[in-house]
Formats: structure tokens, sequence, C-alpha cells
């Protein structure tokens, strides 16, 4: 079996170009020159030591970006209490916490990733002997595309803001290019995950694929046996002379009489109800020339047993020789048991991430929005947010991050969809069989399917699909509502203030002022309070 | 807390895997650790949770069960019946006079909070408190024998294990321990918090309705530690089924072909058949226990969830009002209060989600397993069939009385559903506290 082997081609292969970025970044700890040599992903002390050192750059940017851009917010905390001051300061920290998550997590599994790549190239090689092949080139084009749209919304965002929205006349002002850092490392990890996770879908499919090919092959066998056998009868009557017809291999003839015996079956029960045992000899033919003798003509059927006599025949024997098929079925079957298995440890290593990730993407989306709502209504907004000025680059933002996670979620449903399907295309390989011997093996082995489960879910706390989307929506949704109505209601009661203000003529307008401070105050208090609490 | 660490004996049954079945277990057994203990018939059983056990034996909330030999338990005597009966007696009756203290102003003194809300928050929790401690009180009176029938079975279990494999299994319920201790520790810092707070010199009512409802509370905690030990005890015996299956996997089958190229092919399938009829009677006799253990629990833990859901808010909602309060004025004994009891009930909440979740998983994982099994012959794959069609519509679930199930995910919906209310609650502070500042500038 070592023959194969190199045939296959490993599907780290197509990563290259997004290792190179992530390993210059920092994403990945592993080593650079065994990746390019051998397309194996190793442990490495230096890449370890490197990125540790990179994450640790970050973080002191950020801070110094946080605190050189806080100076607006100064009047703000001042007016805070150590608590929302502490909450607002967790809005700010989410994309760092995230960053650091996904680094961290890589820094811990850098040795299972490779385990994980190299399990995805055993069982290309076992899907590869089932001859089933698979096209590994998409996933580079794959990642090519998802690198370029990063790009795009990371420098739209980060150019846009900067050019709109930043002083730009301060030095300072250059720092905000580190804003971008924690989003685009972040994204650049969940390439990883969402292209392994998209190969493991296409090997789903391949398998899927192999079975409907089967099924396909096994029609067209069915309906060439009916069909010859129907240009046999012609041509016993006709006596006309057809070489390939005349001489059937002799292996065909149980098969034929299992399939009279069958379709005699089907047309005494469909058409008389009751028939003769004698007169099933004769019925498949005038009922085959029935039903398939009208829609595919007679002739086709020899010149494409002309053609390519052996495809034909190498197939056919497949699904009708049940013995030999059900090792076939068997390897399939244990082959989609390991790739369910790897994708629960591809979960599993990525459980963290997609946990802080979710929670970011909730936190974000909601807080984005609420501060544009605050934005069009001129109340002050945490600098940071700053984004949410302009709706433009709000609209990028939000497409930008909410993209990120429903495409995860998008993924892992389909996924785990596509795993299920492979019970369905066995079963159609056990009806277009219609053996008993092979509707037992298929029984049996659709039982192991059945219970071979992939399901991702973040930590188990909840279970990436649709559902979750949905729940996910409506949590923000409902969250803006309670938001925007308490904003709307400390509106009403600054209004009524100020009217009564502006009645008692002696306060004056600077108690009017501080009472607008302390409004906008009380609002910030109560949106930084808010959005900590739903973690996810 | 890695699975492996669980069952110990592993070891001792792959080399038998190797052997003849039931060839050598007792020899095997001779070079355990845990020889002594499976061989001297006089050790109590459960010794793992003895501590949890006698604890609940003495508040009446199990019975004080006659141990009759290593491998069974008998109902109690007549004598620790009676005194079963009587701390019963006792608890209901300090019950009721708490209540009836608490509706008289003997018990005024305690609610000395500046705002009328935390009072009638008090108040609830108080009363909740009481309400669970009650129920579980007569649950517990009412499952005594269920209670005892399903320690029976467990060891049952365990004896054909033994028997059939050489294996003592291992509880590795320390975590009940330690969970007694941070109960006591809380409970106790909790009383003392509330002796000290309270202005002026306690009267003796106030005394007993303070220690009964630390009292009351620590032993609904014990009983929660208990349900999850129980669960943890299950669990245990689900992962070793699942252990002993996946030596059949073709995973293993595998790498036993592989290691085993050289000399002529040992395959252990020939056991299986053997193998898999224990391993099917256990496995249903796991579930059994486990549907058990449920019925017993679930009414108990219902209520205590509930509890545990206020009790959570409601401090959540006091420690924010406590620091976001803009006098600057932050009570450290508010704050120490809320913290104790945020640690107990957070802890125990995720204990009894984390322990029926990994229960739920080895329960199910085990059909997954056996769809990991290929078996040449028809013989065998109408064994595994059999199985995987029985466990098809068979859903395994810890469910709190057949409201929702109870796993990881329980604990992100009650803390989703705590930060929700936390939110709203928070806002209306807020939106209050505003008026009333502005009510006091208008004034002045």
């Amino acid at each position: 079996m070592s023959q194969p082997t190199p045939l296959v081609q490993p599907l780290l292969l197509q990563f290259q170009q997004l290792f190179f970025i992530s390993k210059i970044v920092g994403v990945l700890p592993q080593d650079l020159d065994k990746f390019r040599h051998k397309n194996m992903l190793e442990k490495s002390r230096n890449g370890m030591f490197y990125m540790l050192g990179v994450l640790s750059v970050y973080v002191v940017l950020y801070n110094l970006l946080i605190y050189s851009f806080g100076e607006e917010d100064r009047t703000l905390k001042a007016s805070q209490s150590t608590l929302t001051f502490v909450i607002g300061l967790f809005l700010t920290y989410i994309g760092l916490i995230m960053m650091a998550t996904d680094q961290l997590t890589a820094l811990f599994n850098q040795g299972q990733l490779g385990e994980l790549y190299e399990r995805i190239r055993v069982v290309d090689e076992r899907l590869y002997r089932e001859e089933c092949l698979l096209d590994n080139s998409c996933i580079a084009k794959r990642i090519r595309i998802m690198l370029i749209m990063t790009f795009i919304f990371e420098i739209s965002i980060l150019v846009a803001t900067y050019i709109n929205l930043v002083d730009y006349t301060q030095w300072l002002s250059l720092l905000w290019i580190v804003s971008a850092v924690p989003t685009f490392i972040n994204t650049l990890d969940k390439i990883w995950f969402a292209v392994s996770l998209y190969a493991l879908k296409e090997r789903f499919e391949a398998i899927n694929a192999t079975l409907e090919d089967l099924v396909m092959e096994h029609e067209k066998y069915k309906t060439w046996l009916s069909g010859n056998d129907a240009t046999t009868a012609t041509v016993g009557n006709r006596t006309t002379d057809h070489p390939p017809q005349s001489s059937p291999p002799p292996q065909y003839d149980s098969n034929l009489e299992y399939l009279y015996k069958e379709l005699g079956g089907i047309d005494v029960g469909s058409l008389r109800g009751s028939g003769s045992k004698n007169r099933n000899k004769v019925a498949p033919i005038a009922h085959s020339m029935n039903s398939f003798g009208e829609s595919i003509p007679t002739p086709y059927k020899p010149q494409r047993m002309n053609t390519n006599p052996m495809i034909n025949m190498a197939h056919e024997s497949e699904l009708s020789n049940a013995t030999k098929v059900e090792e076939k079925l068997n390897n399939l079957c244990q082959v989609h048991d390991e790739i369910c298995e790897i994708g629960k440890a591809m979960n599993g290593l990525w459980s963290y991430p997609i946990l802080s990730l979710m929670a970011y993407g909730f936190l974000i989306f909601t807080a984005q929005l609420y501060f544009l709502y605050c934005a069009t209504q001129f109340q002050s907004i945490p600098s940071l947010f700053r984004s949410a000025k302009n709706p433009f680059i709000t609209v990028i933002v939000l497409v930008y991050t909410s993209g990120k996670c429903i495409y995860l979620i998008y993924l892992s449903w389909k996924t785990s969809l596509a795993s299920k399907r492979t019970g369905i295309s066995l079963h159609k390989c056990g009806v277009v069989a219609d053996d008993n011997l092979l509707y037992e093996i298929v029984n049996h082995l659709s039982l192991k399917l059945l219970n071979h489960s992939v399901d991702f879910s973040a930590c188990g706390f909840f279970t990436l699909d649709m559902e979750t989307l949905y729940g996910v929506s409506g949590g923000i949704t409902s969250y803006l509502i309670i938001l925007i109505q308490f904003n709307l209601a400390a509106q009403q009661a600054k209004d009524a203030i100020q009217s009564f203000n502006s009645f008692n003529d002696t306060a004056g307008f600077v108690g009017a002022a501080t009472e607008m401070d302390n409004e906008s105050s009380t609002l910030y208090d109560m949106v930084t309070t808010t959005m900590m609490s739903p973690t996810y | 807390m890695s699975p492996n660490t669980w069952v110990i004996e592993m070891n001792s049954h792959k080399s038998r895997l190797f052997t003849h079945p039931q060839a050598h277990p007792r020899s095997q057994l001779s070079n355990d650790a845990f020889a002594r203990r499976a061989v001297s018939n006089d050790n109590p059983v459960f010794e793992d949770i003895s501590t949890i056990l006698s604890v609940l034996k003495a508040s009446g909330l199990l019975p004080f069960y006659e141990q009759l030999s290593s491998y069974e338990v008998g109902p109690p005597s007549k004598t620790n019946e009676f005194y079963s009966f009587f701390v019963r007696g006792v608890v209901h009756a300090l019950t009721i006079f708490n209540i009836y203290s608490l509706i008289t102003p003997n018990s005024a003194q305690l609610f000395f909070s500046l705002r009328e809300t935390d009072n009638v928050n008090q108040w609830i929790e108080l009363l909740l408190c009481i309400f669970t401690y009650t129920l579980t009180v007569f649950v517990c009176a009412r499952n005594t024998k269920s209670m005892l029938e399903i320690m029976n079975e467990i060891l049952k279990l365990d004896k054909e294990v033994l028997r059939q494999f050489g294996v003592v299994l291992s509880n590795n319920c320390n975590f009940s321990v330690k969970f007694l201790v941070v109960i006591v520790c809380c409970q106790a810092y909790i009383m003392v918090l509330r002796i000290y707070a309270v202005k002026g010199a306690i009267t003796p009512t106030s005394y007993i309705l303070i220690a009964f409802y630390a009292f009351q509370n620590g032993l609904t905690a014990t009983y929660i530690v208990f349900a999850s030990a129980l669960l943890r005890i299950v669990c245990i015996r689900f992962h070793f089924v699942n252990q002993l299956l996946n030596a059949f996997t073709y995973v293993q089958q595998q790498k036993l072909a592989k290691k085993s190229r050289r000399q002529p092919p040992v395959s252990n399938m020939e056991h299986f058949p053997e193998d898999s009829l224990f391993i099917y009677r256990t496995h249903n006799k796991l579930l059994r226990i486990y549907k058990s253990i449920n019925e017993c629990c679930s009414l108990i833990i219902v209520c205590f969830l509930g509890y545990s859901f206020y009790t959570v808010t409601t401090n959540w909602y006091n420690l924010f009002v406590q620091i976001t309060n803009n006098k600057g004025i932050i009570s450290a004994h508010i704050l120490q209060w809320c913290l104790a009891w945020l640690c107990l009930h957070t802890s125990l909440l995720a204990l009894l989600s984390r322990s029926c979740g990994a229960t739920t998983y080895e329960a199910n994982s085990t059909s997954q397993i056996l769809a990991r099994v290929y078996g040449k012959s028809k013989e065998f794959q109408n064994i595994i069939d059999k199985f995987l069609t029985k466990s098809i519509k068979q859903e395994v679930q810890f469910t709190a009385y057949g409201f929702f199930a109870i796993d990881n995910s329980t604990l992100f919906k009650i803390f989703s559903a705590v930060t929700t209310y936390l939110v709203i609650l928070i806002q209306f502070k807020q939106l209050e506290d505003s008026k009333l500042e502005e009510q006091v500038q208008n004034e002045v």
C-alpha cells in the first residue's frame, strides 16, 4: 500500500500562503522549514517564543492605543463609578481577549494540529484506495478568496475610519492601525478552521458521491440489462445479428434471472395483482419494453456497450456482487466514522476560540448598532467605537463581523448535514440493488451511520447550527429594543429637566449643562453595564 | 478530571483481553493496590462518599441502612428508623416555628436593610429556602426504599464486574468532601456575617432563625452534592462499559493486528459475543439506575434550581447596586455576603450540570462506540444491530422533573437568563436613581 501514498496530495499543500502569512503575523507557532519541505506542521520552540513575543508586542501596543485615544473618554470616566469603568474596559478589551485566546490556544494545540492534518491525509489515502477522488485545488482558491476578502474589509474599515474620524494631524494617530490587529489575527485563525471544515465537508460529499455513483452505475446496468433483454427478445423474433448481445458474459445469467424474477414480481403486483408463475417469464419482457424501451432508444444501448464495455462491466459487478461491495461499503463507513472523529477533534481544538468569537460577535454587533443609534442622536460614544459615527463604515464592520460568525455556523451546519446525508445515499444503494444480502448490509451499516454524530458546539454550551443563529439574532434584537427604549426614556427625562430649567431662569445654563453631562454619563453607564452581561 | 483517572484498574482488564476470560482474575487482582479492599469482607460500601452519607444520615435525609455484606445493604433497623423519623419531626417542628416567628414581629431585627425591596427579597429567599428544604425532607422520606434499591443495584453491578473481570471500580468521589467543606465554610461565614450585621442584642429567636436557615441551606446543598456523587458513580460505570467495548472497535483491532503481525494473528473478537452480552446487560442496568436516580432527585433538583436561580440573580443585582452607587461607599459586609452566596450556588450549579452532562455523554457514547465495531460474520452483525436498533429511540437524559434536560447547556441557559434579568433590573434601577437625583436637585 506504499504505492498510492505519494499519489495523495497532502491537504496542507493548499495552505502554503495562509501558513506563511499566519506564521509572520504570529497566529501559528509551527516550524516554517518543515512545512515548506515536508508539508507538515511540527512543533517549534522558536516559533513559540516568536509568537509569545508578537503577542506581548500587540498587547503593549493595544494598551498604548487605548491610553492615547482614551483621553476623550476621560471626562466620561471621571463621572463614572469604578464598576462601569471596569465594564467599559471589558468592552474595549474583548477584541484583545479574543486575539489572546486564539494565539494561546494555537500555542497549546501546536502538536495536535499537525496530527489532525496527518489524520486527514490518512483518510485521503483510504478514500483514494476506494476510488473516491478528491479535488483539493478549490481549497487553495477558497483560501485566496478569503484572504483577499479579509484584506479588503480590514483595510477599508481602517482607512475609512482613519481618514474620516481620526485626527491625523497628530503623530500618535498612527497607533490607530493597531486597532485592526486583533480582528485580523482572529480572522486568519478562523480561516484555518473554516477551510479545514470545508475540507471535511468535501470528504463527506465525496463519500456520498461515490455511493451515488454506485447507484447510477447500477441503474444504467439495469436499464442496459432490460434493454438488452428486450433486444434479444426482438432479436429472437427478427433474427438480426448483434455480436455483443449474442454472447452475453456468463456471470450475468444469474443476475439476469434474479432481475427477471424481481421485475416480474413488480409487474405482477402492479399490473395484474395475481399472475401465474408461468407468465412471469414473459411479463418482464413486455414490461421492460414499456417502461424503458420507449424512453431510451434501443439502438443506443448496443452502441454504448461497444464503446466502453470494460468500464461498464467493471462497475456493474460492484453492486450486484454483494460480498464484494460489502468490503467497499464497510470501508466507506469506517472512513466516514474517521472523518466524524476528525471533525470532533477539530471542534475540540477550536472550541475556546469559537466561544470567544461568538461572544465577541454578539457584543460588538449589539454595541455597534446601539452606538450608531446614539451617534444619530448626537450623544457621546466611547472613542474606540468611533466607527459607529459613520453609517457606511458601520455597515462594513457589521458585515465583516457577522460574516465571520455566520460563515462558521453555516459551514458547521452544512458539514453535519453532509455527514447525515451519507445514510440516504447508502439506502439508495440498497433500494436500487434490491438484493436481500445487500439489504442486510445496508441496514447494518446505516445503523452504524446513525450513530456517527458530528455536531459542532462551542464548549458544549450551544451547538453551531441555524437554530443558534436564529437565537442569537433574536437576542441582539431584543437587547437593542431594551437599550433603545431606555435611551428614549432617559431622553424624555432630560427634556423634562431642560424645560424645567428653562422655566426656572434663575438656575441658568450652567445647571442645565451639568445636568446634561450627568445624563449622558448615566446612559453610558447603562450601555456599558449591559454590554458586559451577555457573554455570547 | 480526565476520564482515565476515574477507572483505575483498566490495565488488568486489558491484559485479560489477551488471555482467556475468567482464567486468572484473582491472581491479577493480587498485585493490585485494591486487592485488600476487594477481598476483605467487611469494608464499608461507598467508602468514597461515606462522609457525605453520614451527614445525610444524621440529618434524617437518608436511612441508617444495615450493611448485610460487602455488596449488599439492607433496610434500617427499628431504632435507626425511629431516629430518622424523630429527626424529620424535629425539622418540621422547627420549620413551623420559624414560619411563625417570621410572621410575628420577633424576627424584625433581622430585616434591617435600608430599602423596602431588599427586605422583600430576603423574605422570598428565606421562604424559598424553607420550601426547598421541606420538600427535600418529604421527598427523601418517601424515596427511602428506592434509594436503598439504587444502592443495591449499584453494588450488585460492582459485584458482577468483579466476578467477571476482576476489576474493582473506584468511585473517585473526592470532590464530595471538598464541596462539603466549601458548603460548611460558606454557610458558617454567612452566619457570622449575619450575626455581626444585626444591631443591638440578638434575641434567641433570631439565633434559632439564623442557625436553622444556615442548616437548611447547607443540607439542601449537601443533597445536591450527593446526587452529583451518585451520578458520578454511574458515569464511571458507563465509562467502564465503554472502555470494554472500545477494545473491539476497528481502530483497536487494526492496532492489534499491527502489533501481532509477526506472531500468529490473535483476534479478541472471539470473546465478543459473551462480552457484548455482559456489556448490554450492564448498560441496561445502568440506564435503569440512572432513570431511578433521576426519579428520586428530580423534584428536589427542580426546586433547588429555582432557588439557586433566584439567589444568584438577587445577589448579582445586589453586588451591582453596591458597586455602582455613586456615593463611593461600598459596604464590605454586603460584598462578602453576596460573594459567599454566589460562590456557593455557582459551584453547585456547575457541579450538577457537569456531572449530569458527563453521565449523559457517557451513556450516549456507548452506541457510538458500538457503531465502530465491525464484525466479520453475520452473527456479530446481528448482535450489534440489535443494540443499535434498541438505542435509536432511547433518549438518555437527566431531566428536571421533565421540564428540561440538565447538561452543560443548562448552565449556559441559566446564566444567560440571569444576565437578561440583570440588564433589565439594573437599567430600571439607574433610571430610578437618576430621577431621584433630579428631584433632589430640583428641590434644592
